[in-house]
Protein backbone atom coordinates (compact mmCIF):
# COMPACT_ATOMS: atom_id res chain seq x y z
CA UNK A 1 0.00 0.00 0.00
CA UNK A 2 2.80 2.34 0.88
CA UNK A 3 4.20 1.70 -2.55
CA UNK A 4 0.92 2.56 -4.21
CA UNK A 5 0.62 5.76 -2.29
CA UNK A 6 4.17 6.76 -3.11
CA UNK A 7 3.49 6.15 -6.75
CA UNK A 8 0.26 8.17 -6.69
CA UNK A 9 2.14 11.03 -5.18
CA UNK A 10 4.87 10.65 -7.74
CA UNK A 11 2.46 10.50 -10.61
CA UNK A 12 0.16 13.16 -9.42
CA UNK A 13 2.19 16.19 -8.54
CA UNK A 14 1.15 19.71 -7.75
CA UNK A 15 -1.49 20.04 -10.46
CA UNK A 16 -3.67 17.72 -8.43
CA UNK A 17 -3.85 20.24 -5.64
CA UNK A 18 -4.02 19.87 -1.88
CA UNK A 19 -5.28 16.89 0.10
CA UNK A 20 -8.78 17.07 1.56
CA UNK A 21 -8.76 13.81 3.49
CA UNK A 22 -5.92 11.50 4.30
CA UNK A 23 -6.56 7.88 5.30
CA UNK A 24 -3.82 5.78 6.87
CA UNK A 25 -4.35 2.10 7.67
CA UNK A 26 -8.02 2.68 8.32
CA UNK A 27 -9.89 -0.38 9.55
CA UNK A 28 -13.41 -0.80 10.91
CA UNK A 29 -14.45 -3.70 13.14
CA UNK A 30 -17.80 -4.62 14.63
CA UNK A 31 -17.62 -6.55 17.91
CA UNK A 32 -14.04 -7.50 17.15
CA UNK A 33 -14.78 -8.73 13.62
CA UNK A 34 -12.99 -6.72 10.96
CA UNK A 35 -15.29 -5.46 8.22
CA UNK A 36 -12.75 -3.44 6.24
CA UNK A 37 -9.03 -2.79 6.68
CA UNK A 38 -5.78 -1.58 5.14
CA UNK A 39 -7.28 1.54 3.64
CA UNK A 40 -4.56 4.06 2.94
CA UNK A 41 -5.08 6.78 0.37
CA UNK A 42 -5.32 10.52 -0.05
CA UNK A 43 -8.42 12.27 -1.30
CA UNK A 44 -7.47 15.29 -3.37
CA UNK A 45 -9.38 18.52 -2.95
CA UNK A 46 -12.05 19.35 -5.55
CA UNK A 47 -12.05 15.93 -7.12
CA UNK A 48 -14.51 13.07 -7.19
CA UNK A 49 -13.14 9.89 -5.61
CA UNK A 50 -15.16 6.73 -6.07
CA UNK A 51 -15.04 3.63 -3.91
CA UNK A 52 -15.80 0.59 -6.03
CA UNK A 53 -15.90 -3.13 -5.38
CA UNK A 54 -18.33 -6.01 -5.09
CA UNK A 55 -20.94 -6.36 -2.34
CA UNK A 56 -19.39 -6.98 1.06
CA UNK A 57 -16.09 -5.34 0.24
CA UNK A 58 -16.64 -2.66 2.87
CA UNK A 59 -17.18 0.42 0.70
CA UNK A 60 -20.08 1.80 2.71
CA UNK A 61 -18.44 0.82 6.00
CA UNK A 62 -15.34 2.77 5.02
CA UNK A 63 -17.40 5.77 3.89
CA UNK A 64 -19.29 5.90 7.16
CA UNK A 65 -16.00 6.02 9.07
CA UNK A 66 -15.24 9.34 7.37
CA UNK A 67 -17.99 11.27 9.20
CA UNK A 68 -17.87 9.08 12.30
CA UNK A 69 -21.32 7.63 11.69
CA UNK A 70 -20.09 4.38 13.26
CA UNK A 71 -19.99 6.20 16.60
CA UNK A 72 -23.68 5.32 16.93
CA UNK A 73 -23.23 1.60 16.42
CA UNK A 74 -22.54 -0.30 19.62
CA UNK A 75 -19.44 -2.47 19.24
CA UNK A 76 -18.04 -0.58 16.26
CA UNK A 77 -14.37 0.37 16.36
CA UNK A 78 -12.45 2.45 13.85
CA UNK A 79 -8.64 2.20 13.88
CA UNK A 80 -5.94 3.87 11.82
CA UNK A 81 -6.00 7.61 11.26
CA UNK A 82 -8.21 9.83 9.15
CA UNK A 83 -7.17 13.43 8.67
CA UNK A 84 -9.45 16.20 7.47
CA UNK A 85 -7.34 19.19 6.44
CA UNK A 86 -4.64 18.22 8.91
CA UNK A 87 -6.99 17.40 11.81
CA UNK A 88 -7.28 13.85 13.10
CA UNK A 89 -11.06 13.40 13.05
CA UNK A 90 -11.10 10.77 15.81
CA UNK A 91 -8.44 12.12 18.15
CA UNK A 92 -7.89 15.69 17.03
CA UNK A 93 -9.36 18.97 18.20
CA UNK A 94 -12.72 18.60 16.51
CA UNK A 95 -16.15 17.64 17.85
CA UNK A 96 -18.19 15.04 16.06
CA UNK A 97 -20.92 17.58 15.31
CA UNK A 98 -18.42 20.03 13.81
CA UNK A 99 -16.91 17.22 11.75
CA UNK A 100 -20.32 16.34 10.35
CA UNK A 101 -20.98 19.92 9.32
CA UNK A 102 -17.67 19.87 7.43
CA UNK A 103 -18.14 16.38 5.98
CA UNK A 104 -21.69 16.12 4.65
CA UNK A 105 -23.45 12.92 3.60
CA UNK A 106 -26.02 11.82 1.05
CA UNK A 107 -27.58 8.41 1.57
CA UNK A 108 -28.56 5.52 -0.63
CA UNK A 109 -32.26 6.27 -0.53
CA UNK A 110 -33.50 9.85 -0.55
CA UNK A 111 -34.35 10.61 3.09
CA UNK A 112 -35.78 14.11 3.33
CA UNK A 113 -37.47 14.81 6.68
CA UNK A 114 -41.09 13.91 5.92
CA UNK A 115 -42.65 16.36 8.35
CA UNK A 116 -40.71 19.34 7.00
CA UNK A 117 -41.27 21.54 3.96
CA UNK A 118 -38.72 21.79 1.17
CA UNK A 119 -37.37 24.99 2.69
CA UNK A 120 -37.19 23.57 6.22
CA UNK A 121 -35.37 20.52 4.91
CA UNK A 122 -32.69 22.58 3.19
CA UNK A 123 -32.00 24.77 6.21
CA UNK A 124 -32.43 21.99 8.79
CA UNK A 125 -28.69 21.45 9.18
CA UNK A 126 -28.16 25.15 9.84
CA UNK A 127 -31.02 25.22 12.34
CA UNK A 128 -29.69 22.12 14.14
CA UNK A 129 -26.48 24.04 14.59
CA UNK A 130 -28.11 27.08 16.08
CA UNK A 131 -28.45 29.44 13.12
CA UNK A 132 -31.73 31.30 13.37
CA UNK A 133 -31.33 34.50 11.32
CA UNK A 134 -33.91 34.40 8.56
CA UNK A 135 -31.85 36.32 6.02
CA UNK A 136 -28.98 33.89 6.45
CA UNK A 137 -31.24 30.85 6.15
CA UNK A 138 -33.01 32.26 3.07
CA UNK A 139 -29.72 32.91 1.36
CA UNK A 140 -28.33 29.46 2.19
CA UNK A 141 -31.54 27.82 0.99
CA UNK A 142 -31.42 29.55 -2.38
CA UNK A 143 -27.67 29.02 -2.90
CA UNK A 144 -27.73 25.34 -2.05
CA UNK A 145 -30.92 24.64 -4.00
CA UNK A 146 -29.29 26.33 -7.00
CA UNK A 147 -26.14 24.25 -6.50
CA UNK A 148 -28.27 21.12 -6.44
CA UNK A 149 -30.02 22.22 -9.66
CA UNK A 150 -33.35 22.22 -7.91
CA UNK A 151 -34.07 25.92 -7.41
CA UNK A 152 -35.91 26.49 -10.69
CA UNK A 153 -38.39 23.70 -10.13
CA UNK A 154 -39.12 24.37 -6.44
CA UNK A 155 -38.60 28.10 -5.87
CA UNK A 156 -42.36 28.75 -6.11
CA UNK A 157 -43.32 25.95 -3.70
CA UNK A 158 -40.73 26.05 -0.94
CA UNK A 159 -43.39 25.61 1.74
CA UNK A 160 -44.68 22.38 0.25
CA UNK A 161 -43.92 19.10 2.04
CA UNK A 162 -40.70 17.55 0.75
CA UNK A 163 -42.43 14.21 0.24
CA UNK A 164 -44.35 15.69 -2.70
CA UNK A 165 -41.17 15.72 -4.78
CA UNK A 166 -40.19 12.88 -7.09
CA UNK A 167 -37.44 10.45 -6.04
CA UNK A 168 -34.78 12.24 -8.09
CA UNK A 169 -35.86 15.63 -6.78
CA UNK A 170 -35.85 14.30 -3.22
CA UNK A 171 -32.26 13.11 -3.66
CA UNK A 172 -31.25 16.52 -5.03
CA UNK A 173 -33.00 18.06 -2.03
CA UNK A 174 -30.86 15.85 0.22
CA UNK A 175 -27.78 17.07 -1.64
CA UNK A 176 -28.92 20.66 -1.16
CA UNK A 177 -29.53 19.95 2.52
CA UNK A 178 -25.95 18.71 2.90
CA UNK A 179 -24.55 21.62 0.84
CA UNK A 180 -26.34 24.22 2.96
CA UNK A 181 -23.74 23.68 5.69
CA UNK A 182 -21.04 24.51 3.14
CA UNK A 183 -19.07 21.31 3.77
CA UNK A 184 -15.54 20.69 2.49
CA UNK A 185 -16.26 17.04 1.72
CA UNK A 186 -19.46 15.40 0.55
CA UNK A 187 -19.86 11.65 1.13
CA UNK A 188 -22.31 9.92 -1.17
CA UNK A 189 -23.42 6.36 -0.50
CA UNK A 190 -24.71 4.95 -3.79
CA UNK A 191 -26.79 8.09 -4.26
CA UNK A 192 -28.39 6.98 -7.51
CA UNK A 193 -29.11 3.32 -6.76
CA UNK A 194 -32.77 4.06 -5.99
CA UNK A 195 -33.25 6.36 -8.98
CA UNK A 196 -34.24 5.90 -12.61
CA UNK A 197 -31.68 6.49 -15.40
CA UNK A 198 -32.78 10.06 -16.15
CA UNK A 199 -32.63 11.10 -12.50
CA UNK A 200 -29.28 9.30 -12.24
CA UNK A 201 -27.96 11.30 -15.17
CA UNK A 202 -29.05 14.55 -13.50
CA UNK A 203 -27.26 13.64 -10.28
CA UNK A 204 -24.11 12.67 -12.20
CA UNK A 205 -24.13 15.97 -14.09
CA UNK A 206 -24.56 17.66 -10.75
CA UNK A 207 -21.56 15.91 -9.23
CA UNK A 208 -19.32 17.13 -12.02
CA UNK A 209 -20.25 20.73 -11.29
CA UNK A 210 -20.23 20.27 -7.52
CA UNK A 211 -16.58 19.37 -7.31
CA UNK A 212 -15.57 22.96 -7.91
CA UNK A 213 -16.91 23.79 -4.45
CA UNK A 214 -16.74 20.49 -2.57
CA UNK A 215 -14.65 17.32 -2.58
CA UNK A 216 -16.84 14.32 -3.37
CA UNK A 217 -16.31 10.75 -2.17
CA UNK A 218 -18.85 8.39 -3.66
CA UNK A 219 -19.61 4.72 -3.15
CA UNK A 220 -20.99 3.14 -6.29
CA UNK A 221 -21.86 -0.30 -7.58
CA UNK A 222 -22.05 1.05 -11.06
CA UNK A 223 -18.64 0.91 -12.75
CA UNK A 224 -19.73 3.01 -15.70
CA UNK A 225 -20.74 5.63 -13.21
CA UNK A 226 -17.36 5.49 -11.49
CA UNK A 227 -15.62 5.76 -14.87
CA UNK A 228 -17.84 8.67 -15.99
CA UNK A 229 -17.66 10.88 -12.95
CA UNK A 230 -14.64 10.17 -10.80
CA UNK A 231 -11.06 11.41 -10.95
CA UNK A 232 -9.67 8.83 -8.56
CA UNK A 233 -10.80 5.35 -7.75
CA UNK A 234 -10.34 3.04 -4.76
CA UNK A 235 -10.96 -0.64 -5.47
CA UNK A 236 -11.93 -2.79 -2.49
CA UNK A 237 -12.37 -6.53 -2.35
CA UNK A 238 -13.45 -9.02 0.27
CA UNK A 239 -10.49 -11.01 1.58
CA UNK A 240 -10.40 -14.69 2.54
CA UNK A 241 -11.56 -13.88 6.07
CA UNK A 242 -14.57 -12.00 4.64
CA UNK A 243 -13.12 -8.63 5.61
CA UNK A 244 -12.93 -6.00 2.91
CA UNK A 245 -9.57 -4.55 2.02
CA UNK A 246 -8.18 -1.92 -0.30
CA UNK A 247 -6.67 -3.58 -3.36
CA UNK A 248 -5.70 -0.56 -5.35
CA UNK A 249 -6.01 3.20 -5.33
CA UNK A 250 -5.17 5.28 -8.35
CA UNK A 251 -6.52 7.68 -10.92
CA UNK A 252 -9.74 6.44 -12.49
CA UNK A 253 -8.02 6.33 -15.85
CA UNK A 254 -5.33 4.01 -14.54
CA UNK A 255 -7.73 1.79 -12.60
CA UNK A 256 -9.90 1.23 -15.65
CA UNK A 257 -7.22 1.05 -18.33
CA UNK A 258 -4.03 -0.20 -16.80
CA UNK A 259 -4.37 -1.33 -13.18
CA UNK A 260 -1.48 -2.77 -11.19
CA UNK A 261 -3.46 -5.66 -9.73
CA UNK A 262 -4.98 -8.31 -11.97
CA UNK A 263 -8.04 -8.55 -9.70
CA UNK A 264 -8.82 -4.90 -10.39
CA UNK A 265 -8.75 -5.57 -14.10
CA UNK A 266 -10.98 -8.64 -13.71
CA UNK A 267 -13.50 -6.62 -11.76
CA UNK A 268 -13.60 -3.60 -14.03
CA UNK A 269 -13.94 -5.90 -17.03
CA UNK A 270 -16.90 -7.54 -15.35
CA UNK A 271 -15.33 -10.96 -14.90
CA UNK A 272 -16.72 -11.16 -11.37
CA UNK A 273 -18.72 -9.15 -8.84
CA UNK B 1 -27.66 -31.11 -32.63
CA UNK B 2 -28.28 -27.61 -31.53
CA UNK B 3 -31.79 -27.72 -33.01
CA UNK B 4 -32.71 -30.73 -30.90
CA UNK B 5 -31.25 -29.12 -27.81
CA UNK B 6 -33.45 -26.11 -28.33
CA UNK B 7 -36.58 -28.09 -29.12
CA UNK B 8 -36.42 -30.44 -26.19
CA UNK B 9 -36.97 -28.05 -23.29
CA UNK B 10 -39.72 -26.13 -25.05
CA UNK B 11 -41.48 -29.44 -25.76
CA UNK B 12 -41.52 -30.52 -22.11
CA UNK B 13 -42.43 -26.97 -21.18
CA UNK B 14 -45.46 -27.21 -23.44
CA UNK B 15 -46.51 -30.54 -21.96
CA UNK B 16 -46.15 -29.17 -18.46
CA UNK B 17 -48.26 -26.13 -19.26
CA UNK B 18 -50.95 -28.40 -20.72
CA UNK B 19 -51.02 -30.44 -17.53
CA UNK B 20 -51.28 -27.34 -15.38
CA UNK B 21 -54.20 -26.14 -17.49
CA UNK B 22 -55.99 -29.47 -17.21
CA UNK B 23 -55.53 -29.62 -13.48
CA UNK B 24 -56.86 -26.06 -13.19
CA UNK B 25 -59.97 -27.01 -15.21
CA UNK B 26 -60.60 -30.10 -13.10
CA UNK B 27 -60.51 -28.12 -9.90
CA UNK B 28 -62.39 -25.13 -11.18
CA UNK B 29 -65.90 -26.05 -10.01
CA UNK B 30 -64.65 -27.26 -6.65
CA UNK B 31 -62.67 -24.05 -6.10
CA UNK B 32 -65.68 -21.94 -7.03
CA UNK B 33 -67.83 -23.82 -4.52
CA UNK B 34 -65.27 -23.41 -1.75
CA UNK B 35 -64.94 -19.73 -2.57
CA UNK B 36 -68.74 -19.21 -2.32
CA UNK B 37 -68.91 -20.99 1.04
CA UNK B 38 -66.03 -18.91 2.40
CA UNK B 39 -67.61 -15.64 1.27
CA UNK B 40 -70.89 -16.71 2.89
CA UNK B 41 -69.12 -17.59 6.15
CA UNK B 42 -67.29 -14.26 6.22
CA UNK B 43 -70.52 -12.34 5.60
CA UNK B 44 -72.26 -14.28 8.35
CA UNK B 45 -69.43 -13.51 10.76
CA UNK B 46 -69.65 -9.79 9.95
CA UNK B 47 -73.42 -9.77 10.54
CA UNK B 48 -73.00 -11.74 13.76
CA UNK B 49 -70.40 -9.29 15.02
CA UNK B 50 -72.50 -6.29 14.03
CA UNK B 51 -75.77 -7.46 15.62
CA UNK B 52 -74.91 -6.74 19.27
CA UNK B 53 -73.37 -3.41 18.31
CA UNK B 54 -76.40 -2.30 16.30
CA UNK B 55 -78.77 -3.48 19.03
CA UNK B 56 -76.77 -1.58 21.61
CA UNK B 57 -76.77 1.64 19.60
CA UNK B 58 -80.50 1.22 18.88
CA UNK B 59 -81.31 0.77 22.56
CA UNK B 60 -79.02 3.63 23.54
CA UNK B 61 -80.63 6.09 21.16
CA UNK B 62 -84.19 4.87 21.68
CA UNK B 63 -84.00 5.06 25.46
CA UNK B 64 -81.49 7.87 25.77
CA UNK B 65 -82.56 10.46 23.20
CA UNK B 66 -85.73 11.30 25.14
CA UNK B 67 -83.66 12.23 28.18
CA UNK B 68 -81.55 14.78 26.38
CA UNK B 69 -82.53 18.40 26.89
CA UNK B 70 -80.80 21.66 27.67
CA UNK B 71 -81.79 21.20 31.30
CA UNK B 72 -80.19 17.73 31.32
CA UNK B 73 -76.81 19.30 30.62
CA UNK B 74 -77.08 22.38 32.77
CA UNK B 75 -78.79 21.50 36.04
CA UNK B 76 -77.74 19.53 39.06
CA UNK B 77 -79.45 16.25 39.90
CA UNK B 78 -82.32 16.27 42.38
CA UNK B 79 -83.83 13.42 44.33
CA UNK B 80 -87.36 12.52 43.30
CA UNK B 81 -90.03 12.63 46.02
CA UNK B 82 -93.38 10.96 46.35
CA UNK B 83 -94.98 14.26 45.37
CA UNK B 84 -92.79 14.65 42.29
CA UNK B 85 -91.44 11.22 41.32
CA UNK B 86 -89.97 12.48 38.02
CA UNK B 87 -87.88 15.30 39.47
CA UNK B 88 -84.47 13.88 38.58
CA UNK B 89 -82.75 17.08 37.53
CA UNK B 90 -79.77 17.11 35.16
CA UNK B 91 -76.28 15.74 35.17
CA UNK B 92 -74.17 18.88 35.02
CA UNK B 93 -72.11 17.75 38.02
CA UNK B 94 -71.24 14.47 36.29
CA UNK B 95 -70.27 16.24 33.06
CA UNK B 96 -68.12 18.80 34.87
CA UNK B 97 -66.66 16.04 37.03
CA UNK B 98 -65.74 13.87 34.06
CA UNK B 99 -64.16 16.82 32.25
CA UNK B 100 -62.19 17.81 35.35
CA UNK B 101 -61.05 14.25 36.06
CA UNK B 102 -59.98 13.73 32.45
CA UNK B 103 -58.21 17.08 32.32
CA UNK B 104 -56.16 16.50 35.47
CA UNK B 105 -55.45 12.89 34.55
CA UNK B 106 -54.25 14.00 31.10
CA UNK B 107 -52.00 16.68 32.59
CA UNK B 108 -50.41 14.02 34.79
CA UNK B 109 -50.24 11.09 32.37
CA UNK B 110 -49.60 12.53 28.90
CA UNK B 111 -46.23 14.30 29.36
CA UNK B 112 -44.85 11.58 31.60
CA UNK B 113 -46.14 8.77 29.39
CA UNK B 114 -44.68 10.31 26.23
CA UNK B 115 -41.31 10.93 27.85
CA UNK B 116 -41.09 7.37 29.17
CA UNK B 117 -42.22 6.00 25.79
CA UNK B 118 -39.48 7.93 23.98
CA UNK B 119 -36.96 6.77 26.54
CA UNK B 120 -37.94 3.14 26.01
CA UNK B 121 -37.70 3.50 22.24
CA UNK B 122 -34.32 5.22 22.24
CA UNK B 123 -32.31 3.38 24.86
CA UNK B 124 -31.38 -0.18 25.61
CA UNK B 125 -30.73 -0.48 29.32
CA UNK B 126 -31.81 -2.64 32.22
CA UNK B 127 -33.95 0.25 33.44
CA UNK B 128 -35.71 0.47 30.09
CA UNK B 129 -36.41 -3.25 30.04
CA UNK B 130 -37.79 -3.11 33.57
CA UNK B 131 -39.97 -0.08 32.78
CA UNK B 132 -41.33 -1.82 29.69
CA UNK B 133 -42.33 -4.91 31.66
CA UNK B 134 -44.01 -2.73 34.29
CA UNK B 135 -45.91 -0.77 31.62
CA UNK B 136 -47.08 -3.94 29.90
CA UNK B 137 -48.20 -5.48 33.18
CA UNK B 138 -50.00 -2.30 34.19
CA UNK B 139 -51.78 -2.17 30.84
CA UNK B 140 -53.32 -5.53 31.60
CA UNK B 141 -54.10 -4.89 35.27
CA UNK B 142 -57.79 -4.66 36.30
CA UNK B 143 -58.80 -1.03 36.58
CA UNK B 144 -60.31 -1.39 40.06
CA UNK B 145 -56.73 -1.86 41.21
CA UNK B 146 -55.92 1.73 40.29
CA UNK B 147 -58.92 2.82 42.35
CA UNK B 148 -57.77 0.80 45.36
CA UNK B 149 -54.28 2.22 45.03
CA UNK B 150 -55.53 5.80 44.75
CA UNK B 151 -57.80 5.21 47.77
CA UNK B 152 -55.13 3.81 50.03
CA UNK B 153 -52.36 6.14 48.86
CA UNK B 154 -54.01 9.50 48.12
CA UNK B 155 -57.26 9.42 50.07
CA UNK B 156 -55.98 7.60 53.12
CA UNK B 157 -52.18 7.77 53.49
CA UNK B 158 -51.74 11.32 52.19
CA UNK B 159 -55.02 12.24 53.88
CA UNK B 160 -56.27 14.19 50.88
CA UNK B 161 -59.76 12.75 51.20
CA UNK B 162 -62.29 11.93 48.53
CA UNK B 163 -61.44 14.28 45.71
CA UNK B 164 -61.11 14.91 41.99
CA UNK B 165 -57.35 14.71 42.32
CA UNK B 166 -57.53 11.19 43.78
CA UNK B 167 -59.80 10.11 40.91
CA UNK B 168 -57.64 11.68 38.25
CA UNK B 169 -54.57 10.09 39.81
CA UNK B 170 -56.21 6.68 39.42
CA UNK B 171 -57.13 7.49 35.81
CA UNK B 172 -53.62 8.77 35.10
CA UNK B 173 -52.13 5.48 36.32
CA UNK B 174 -54.58 3.75 33.99
CA UNK B 175 -53.73 5.95 31.00
CA UNK B 176 -49.98 5.91 31.38
CA UNK B 177 -49.21 2.38 30.14
CA UNK B 178 -51.35 2.91 27.05
CA UNK B 179 -49.49 6.13 26.23
CA UNK B 180 -46.08 4.63 27.01
CA UNK B 181 -46.60 1.59 24.80
CA UNK B 182 -48.09 3.46 21.84
CA UNK B 183 -45.40 6.16 22.02
CA UNK B 184 -42.64 3.57 22.05
CA UNK B 185 -44.10 1.83 18.99
CA UNK B 186 -44.60 5.13 17.14
CA UNK B 187 -41.03 6.26 17.83
CA UNK B 188 -39.58 2.89 16.90
CA UNK B 189 -41.43 3.00 13.60
CA UNK B 190 -39.59 6.14 12.51
CA UNK B 191 -37.03 4.91 9.95
CA UNK B 192 -33.45 4.85 11.20
CA UNK B 193 -32.38 6.60 7.99
CA UNK B 194 -34.11 9.80 9.18
CA UNK B 195 -32.19 9.75 12.44
CA UNK B 196 -28.95 9.19 10.50
CA UNK B 197 -29.81 12.03 8.16
CA UNK B 198 -30.17 14.35 11.13
CA UNK B 199 -26.95 13.21 12.79
CA UNK B 200 -25.06 13.45 9.50
CA UNK B 201 -26.01 17.15 9.42
CA UNK B 202 -24.15 17.70 12.67
CA UNK B 203 -27.22 17.68 14.91
CA UNK B 204 -26.81 16.53 18.47
CA UNK B 205 -28.67 13.38 19.40
CA UNK B 206 -31.34 15.10 21.51
CA UNK B 207 -31.98 17.63 18.72
CA UNK B 208 -32.57 14.79 16.28
CA UNK B 209 -35.00 13.20 18.73
CA UNK B 210 -36.91 16.44 19.22
CA UNK B 211 -36.89 17.90 15.71
CA UNK B 212 -36.87 14.84 13.47
CA UNK B 213 -38.00 11.69 15.25
CA UNK B 214 -40.74 13.16 17.43
CA UNK B 215 -42.55 15.06 14.64
CA UNK B 216 -42.42 11.96 12.46
CA UNK B 217 -43.90 9.86 15.25
CA UNK B 218 -46.49 12.47 16.26
CA UNK B 219 -49.46 10.89 14.49
CA UNK B 220 -48.93 7.60 16.28
CA UNK B 221 -48.34 9.30 19.63
CA UNK B 222 -51.48 11.43 19.41
CA UNK B 223 -53.56 8.43 18.38
CA UNK B 224 -52.32 6.58 21.47
CA UNK B 225 -53.03 9.55 23.73
CA UNK B 226 -56.59 9.88 22.46
CA UNK B 227 -57.13 6.17 22.87
CA UNK B 228 -55.96 6.49 26.47
CA UNK B 229 -58.26 9.47 27.12
CA UNK B 230 -61.23 7.66 25.58
CA UNK B 231 -60.60 4.72 27.83
CA UNK B 232 -60.21 6.87 30.94
CA UNK B 233 -63.43 8.81 30.29
CA UNK B 234 -65.51 5.65 30.37
CA UNK B 235 -63.92 4.00 33.40
CA UNK B 236 -66.06 3.60 36.51
CA UNK B 237 -64.05 1.31 38.71
CA UNK B 238 -60.96 3.46 39.35
CA UNK B 239 -62.99 6.54 40.31
CA UNK B 240 -65.91 5.10 42.26
CA UNK B 241 -63.81 4.48 45.35
CA UNK B 242 -62.19 7.87 45.55
CA UNK B 243 -64.29 10.77 44.19
CA UNK B 244 -67.33 10.39 46.46
CA UNK B 245 -69.79 11.53 43.76
CA UNK B 246 -70.20 15.16 44.77
CA UNK B 247 -73.50 16.90 43.99
CA UNK B 248 -71.97 20.21 42.92
CA UNK B 249 -70.37 21.52 39.74
CA UNK B 250 -66.77 21.69 40.83
CA UNK B 251 -63.50 22.03 38.98
CA UNK B 252 -61.51 22.16 42.23
CA UNK B 253 -58.99 19.32 42.44
CA UNK B 254 -59.55 18.82 46.16
CA UNK B 255 -63.34 18.74 46.20
CA UNK B 256 -65.40 15.59 45.71
CA UNK B 257 -66.80 15.35 42.20
CA UNK B 258 -69.10 13.11 40.22
CA UNK B 259 -68.43 11.46 36.86
CA UNK B 260 -70.67 10.18 34.11
CA UNK B 261 -69.83 6.48 34.51
CA UNK B 262 -70.34 6.78 38.27
CA UNK B 263 -73.69 8.55 37.74
CA UNK B 264 -74.78 5.67 35.52
CA UNK B 265 -73.81 3.20 38.23
CA UNK B 266 -75.55 5.12 41.01
CA UNK B 267 -78.73 5.82 39.03
CA UNK B 268 -79.02 2.25 37.88
CA UNK B 269 -79.28 1.23 41.54
CA UNK B 270 -81.96 3.84 42.28
CA UNK B 271 -85.40 2.86 43.50
CA UNK B 272 -86.99 5.58 41.36
CA UNK B 273 -87.88 4.52 37.80
CA UNK B 274 -87.29 8.07 36.63
CA UNK B 275 -83.69 7.95 37.82
CA UNK B 276 -83.17 4.51 36.33
CA UNK B 277 -84.41 5.83 32.99
CA UNK B 278 -81.83 8.58 33.19
CA UNK B 279 -78.90 6.18 32.82
CA UNK B 280 -79.57 5.84 29.08
CA UNK B 281 -79.34 9.58 28.66
CA UNK B 282 -76.03 9.70 30.52
CA UNK B 283 -74.71 6.72 28.58
CA UNK B 284 -75.66 8.40 25.30
CA UNK B 285 -73.80 11.58 26.26
CA UNK B 286 -70.76 9.54 27.27
CA UNK B 287 -70.72 7.57 24.01
CA UNK B 288 -71.06 10.76 21.97
CA UNK B 289 -68.12 12.24 23.94
CA UNK B 290 -65.90 9.28 23.14
CA UNK B 291 -67.13 9.19 19.53
CA UNK B 292 -66.24 12.84 18.99
CA UNK B 293 -62.81 12.28 20.53
CA UNK B 294 -61.88 9.30 18.38
CA UNK B 295 -63.39 10.89 15.26
CA UNK B 296 -61.29 14.01 15.73
CA UNK B 297 -58.23 11.81 16.27
CA UNK B 298 -58.91 10.01 13.01
CA UNK B 299 -59.47 13.21 11.05
CA UNK B 300 -56.34 14.74 12.53
CA UNK B 301 -54.26 11.66 11.77
CA UNK B 302 -55.46 11.37 8.17
CA UNK B 303 -54.80 15.07 7.54
CA UNK B 304 -51.28 14.63 8.91
CA UNK B 305 -50.83 11.63 6.65
CA UNK B 306 -51.74 13.73 3.62
CA UNK B 307 -49.15 16.35 4.46
CA UNK B 308 -46.59 13.59 4.14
Amino acid sequence: MVEVQARVEAETPKERGATAMQLTNVAVAFHGRTAVRDCTFDVTKNTVTSLIGPSGSGKTTLLRALNRLHDLTPGAKVSGTIFLEGTDIYRGDITVTELRTRVGMVFQRPNPFPTMSIYDNVVSGLRFNGIKKKALLDEAAETSLRSAALWDSVSNRLKVAASNLSGGEQQRLCIARALALDPEVLLMDEPTSALDPIATLHIEELMKTLKSRVTVIIVTHNMQQAARISDDCAFLLMGDDRAGELIEFDTTEKIFNNPEDSRTLDYTLGRFG
Amino acid sequence: MSDVMELEPSHTGHEMREQIRQSADRNRSRRLAVSRVMVALCSAAIVLAAVPLVLLMYQLIKQGAGQISWKFFTTLPTTPTLLDPTATGGISNAIVGTLALTLYASVMAIPLGIIVGIYLAETQSKLATTLRVIAQTMAGAPSILMGLFAFSFIVHDLNVGFSAIAGSFALAVLMMPVIIISTEIAVRNVPATLREAGLALGAKSHKVSLKVVLPSALTGIVTGVILAISRAIGETAPVMLVIAGGFINSWKPLSPVSAMPLAIYENAKSEWPSQRAQVWGIALVLVVFVFILSLSARIWASRKQQVR
